[in-house]
Formats: structure tokens, C-alpha cells, sequence
């Protein structure tokens, strides 16, 4: 069953132009992930998906339900949550003031008890404030408030970015935990080692545009476009 | 009077003016914090609140309790249509600042102007219920006017309220997570709309309170709003935009340099209060307490 269903969707920031006509299926359960060069539309397509980009076209689909002019804390309440590239945590407020308002606010969330047994690192710093965390705890933190509200569809934009190799490998071991447990993910990531190994199916995005998609396993093979649009194996990436 | 007298006299007056102050420069410091609102017309809710206050102790019920809390009822329900019909179409807007000020500011004269139409342009004023007049003694020959006692302690409470309830309950994370960060909280679910009608409607209850409490202790004129606005932006400029403790400190230093400033010199009571808050703005330009709590 398809889970997300975006047609024919443009998106502008003011006068730019930022996607045209972008077409995708996510399936219910299935791990996708959003490739392409920095500035190709990837993080453009998460906001218009969750009605964070200032202006949006086109058909965007929920189960099967419109959400393109939907509200963004309506589209949340359905279930779809973004753990956002820049991580945005709240920095007045606690470790844990962070989960409970996650978890206060949705609508069959996570027991909070259980969402800190995912996160040791954070479970022991349950008091300190948003701001005064490192770079990987706050990712931490990022994910954990999503977690805890219990997402039918995460959307996950540029986990890794920014974190030390030991970090990744501990985002790797929640977020695989995370597919296990029936949750759709769509994530972009730069990181491609990390999004062919967490990902079923890939999505490649150029200038705002669908290129490619398919299975990861096949887009292993398919040097060509990872060369092309990932500059993998240039030396570049 | 004794000198000592006469400045622990001119103080408690400061600290009750600044009580009356505090809670019009609270509700004003909470709708810039969370709503990024600067509310030119949060005066002439104060003003409003002092003038059904009147109205309904003097021809309707006879009680003051019931005068304060129709005033901030009254008051509430002002702001709520404010912010919802109003305020509310201004948010993203390119020149999001300049057109508040100037629709708050067309609010101040049309609400200004219908309370002269109304009421006339004389003073008028409240006398105090019978438990609240009189002194109470503090020992040494010195006492505390019971009235100016009670909106002292009412400052304090609401001041403790906000504080608790910013603090420790779920609407008060979703007040903080709201003002440092609007889209995200929107993401996590929070009705940003609704919620931003809350907080008007609370900061603007608290400036009929404070009106309410201030018709038995001053005139009450149609340009009453416009006086104590002017005041109040120096109160959350000294104590900082956005904090309620700010608010607080803020209002109780401009009270007692505006009643000690008077008896330093005559008539230049108003003169120390702006000279703090310049004193603050080089030292310290985000203020004593900037963007503390919300």
C-alpha cells in the first residue's frame, strides 16, 4: 500500500523555483532514501511534504488523503514527523522537557521511559538544556523527540551530517531498530555508504527534478549515476 | 516626616506604582516573546480594563472583586479579538513590524477616542473596598497603605503564577518551545494559531488587571493608555523583552525612581525613568533580564 504519493509537485522559495513537477511513491514500511547534490531539492522536498515550504504545488497524498494545502501541525498530528537537518532542538528547555512536549503532543505517543532506553547517552542527561549539548547529542535528542511520538512516517533529513564516525554508528544501530518496527522512513543523506545500508529503495533528485529511482541493490551497480549524481568514485563526495 | 520616613514612605509608593506597572508590562513582554507582537495598544487595554471596573462597581454590582474580575474578562475577550481578526494577518508579512505598529497604534486612537465619546475626558477613579483602605502598621512609626499592600501582593502572585506555570506545566513547554523556535513546535504538533490567541488573550487579561487595580489608586482618563504604554515599553526594555522576572525588577525600579525622583526634584519624577533605561541600553542593550524565561 503507498504510504506517501507526491504528483506533479513544484515548490518556490519566493521567486525560486526549487522543484518541478516531482513525482514519488513511498511505500508503507519501506525504507527510502533521497539522493543528490547538495542544493538538488532534497531537503525541499521534506518541508513540502510536511507544508514547511512557503509555497507548494501539485498533489501531495497520505494514505491516500490530499495533504497539499493541509496545515503543518495537522499533517504532524497525522503521524508524520521530521527530524530536520539543522536539529533544531529547543534550547531553553531540558533534555527531557524536549521529549515530554514531543511526547505530550502527539497523538499515541512512545512511553517516554522506553524512548530514553534508545538513547543511553541522553537518558544521563536528562536535565541539561537543549543548547548546552554537543552537535551529536543533539541529533540525539532530534531523533529521540520524534521517536517518541510514535511516527507512522519519519522523515529524516541529512542524519549523519556533522557527526563523528562513532556517532553515525550509534544512529545506524537506533534507526535500524526503527525499520524493524513498521515505521515508514524516507530520509535524504549525503552520507551514501549510510543510506544504501539503512535504505530498500533509492530516489536520485537533480535540480529539483526525479532522475532515478529504484532498489538500492540495483543502484549499487550503477556506477554511472553514482558517479554522475553523487560524484562517488570521483574523489568528490 | 523624618528623612528616613519620608524616603521608606516614597518607596512603598514606588514598589506600589511599579506593581501596577508590572502587570501591564508583564502581559506586553509575553506577547513580544512568544508572538514577536509589539502591541502599541496594550495602554488602552489597561485603560479598558480600569474603565469596566468603574463602571461595573459603581452601577452595577457594588463589589470590587467582581468590578476586577469583569475587567479582566472584558479585557480578555478585547485582546482575543484583537489578535484572532486582526494581528493575525499581519504574521509573515514582509513588513511584519511596521504594519503592527501601525495597526496597533490605529487601535490606541479609535478605543482612545470611543472611551472619550463615552465616558468625557474627566478622571475618574474608584474608591477602594473597606477591608483595603486604612494602613498597616510595620512597627518603627512606619506603615504600608493596606491597598498598596494588596496590588503589591497581587504582582507578586501573578509574577509566581506565570513563573509556575512557564516552569512546570506542559503549556508553559509549549510557550518556551514556541518562542525560540515557531516552525518546529508546528512540527511537533503545536497549534501555533491558537496558541498565539492564548498568550494575547492572557497578556491582555493581566493589562485588565492591572487597570482594574489602578482605578482606586489613580485618575482614570481616556489618555491613560498612552501614559502608561510609554512606561511600560521602558519597563521591558530595562528588565528585557520577554522576561516576566525582568518585568518585574523593571517595574519596581521605574516606581521608585519615578516617586523618589519627585521628592529629589519636584515635578522631574518622570525624568529618572528614562534615564535608567538609557543607562541600561549602552550597558546592557538586551536588558537585565534578556529573553530569560520565554
Amino acid at each position: 500500500m503507498t504510504a506517501l504519493e507526491l504528483r506533479d509537485v513544484n515548490a518556490y522559495y519566493g521567486n525560486s523555483h526549487i522543484l518541478f513537477d516531482l513525482a514519488m511513491d513511498v511505500e508503507e514500511n519501506d525504507v527510502v532514501t533521497l539522493l543528490g547534490r547538495n542544493g538538488a531539492g532534497k531537503t525541499t522536498t521534506l518541508r513540502a511534504i510536511t507544508g514547511t515550504v512557503p509555497r507548494r504545488e501539485g498533489h501531495i497524498a497520505y494514505r491516500g488523503e490530499e495533504i497539499t494545502d493541509t496545515a503543518v501541525e495537522r499533517i504532524s498530528r497525522r503521524g508524520i514527523k521530521l527530524v530536520p537537518e539543522e536539529r533544531r532542538v529547543f534550547p531553553t528547555l531540558t533534555v527531557l522537557e524536549n521529549v515530554q512536549l514531543a511526547h505530550e503532543l502527539a497523538a499515541d505517543p512512545r512511553d517516554v521511559e522506553e524512548t530514553f532506553e534508545l538513547f543511553p547517552v541522553l537518558d544521563d542527561l536528562r536535565g541539561n538544556l537543549g543548547r548546552n549539548l554537543s552537535g551529536g547529542e543533539q541529533q540525539m535528542l532530534s531523533v529521540a523527540r520524534a521517536l517518541v511520538q510514535n511516527p507512522d512516517l519519519l522523515l529524516l533529513d541529512e542524519p549523519t551530517e556533522g557527526l563523528a564516525p562513532v556517532i553515525v554508528d550509534d544512529l545506524r544501530e537506533v534507526l535500524g531498530d526503527v525499520v524493524e518496527r513498521d515505521v515508514t522512513v524516507l530520509m535524504t543523506e549525503q552520507n551514501v555508504e549510510f543510506a544504501l545500508d539503512l535504505g530498500e529503495r533509492a530516489y536520485i533528485i537533480d535540480t529539483g527534478s526525479n532522475v532515478w529511482n529504484g532498489s538500492v541493490e540495483e543502484l549499487r551497480d550503477r556506477e554511472d549515476l553514482l558517479e554522475e549524481y553523487l560524484s562517488v568514485g570521483t574523489g568528490e563526495a | 516626616m523624618s528623612t528616613h520616613s519620608l524616603v521608606f514612605s516614597q518607596i512603598i509608593t514606588g514598589i506600589g506604582i511599579g506593581s501596577r506597572l508590572f502587570l501591564v508590562a508583564v502581559g506586553l513582554s509575553l506577547i513580544f516573546g512568544v508572538l514577536d507582537v509589539l502591541n502599541f495598544a496594550h495602554g488602552v487595554l489597561y485603560m479598558i480594563g480600569a474603565y469596566v471596573a468603574i463602571v461595573v462597581v459603581e452601577s452595577v454590582a457594588g463589589s470590587f472583586a467582581l468590578g476586577v474580575v469583569a475587567a479582566v474578562v472584558a479585557v480578555a475577550v478585547v485582546g482575543g479579538v484583537l489578535e484572532s481578526v486582526f494581528i493575525r494577518r499581519l504574521y509573515g508579512r514582509d513588513e511584519e513590524i511596521l504594519d503592527q505598529l501601525l495597526l496597533t497604534f490605529a487601535f490606541v486612537l479609535i478605543i482612545e477616542d470611543s472611551v472619550r465619546f463615552v465616558f468625557g475626558s474627566g478622571g475618574k477613579s474608584l474608591t477602594p473596598p473597606e477591608v483595603l483602605t486604612g494602613t498597616v502598621p510595620l512597627g518603627a512609626g512606619l506603615s504600608v497603605p493596606t491597598y498598596r499592600g494588596f496590588v503589591v501582593v497581587m504582582a507578586v502572585l501573578v509574577l509566581a503564577g506565570l513563573l509556575a506555570v512557564l516552569r512546570y506545566t506542559n503549556v508553559g513547554r509549549i510557550v518556551r518551545s514556541t518562542s525560540s523556535d515557531r516552525e518546529m513546535a508546528r512540527l511537533l504538533g503545536v497549534n501555533v494559531p491558537r496558541l498565539y490567541t492564548g498568550v494575547f488573550v492572557v497578556g491582555a487579561a493581566l493589562a485588565g488587571l492591572g487597570g482594574a487595580l489602578a482605578a482606586p489608586a489613580e485618575s482614570i482618563s481616556s489618555g491613560l493608555g498612552n501614559s502608561v504604554i510609554i512606561d511600560a515599553f521602558v519597563v521591558v526594555v530595562i528588565g528585557g523583552l520577554g522576561s516576566f522576572v525582568g518585568a518585574f525588577v523593571g517595574a519596581i525600579i521605574i516606581g521608585i525612581l519615578t516617586a523618589v525622583g519627585s521628592e529629589v526634584i519636584a515635578g522631574a519624577g518622570e525624568f529618572f525613568p528614562f534615564v535608567a533605561m538609557i543607562v541600561v541600553l549602552v550597558l546592557r542593550p538586551t536588558g537585565l533580564f534578556g529573553g530569560a524565561e520565554v
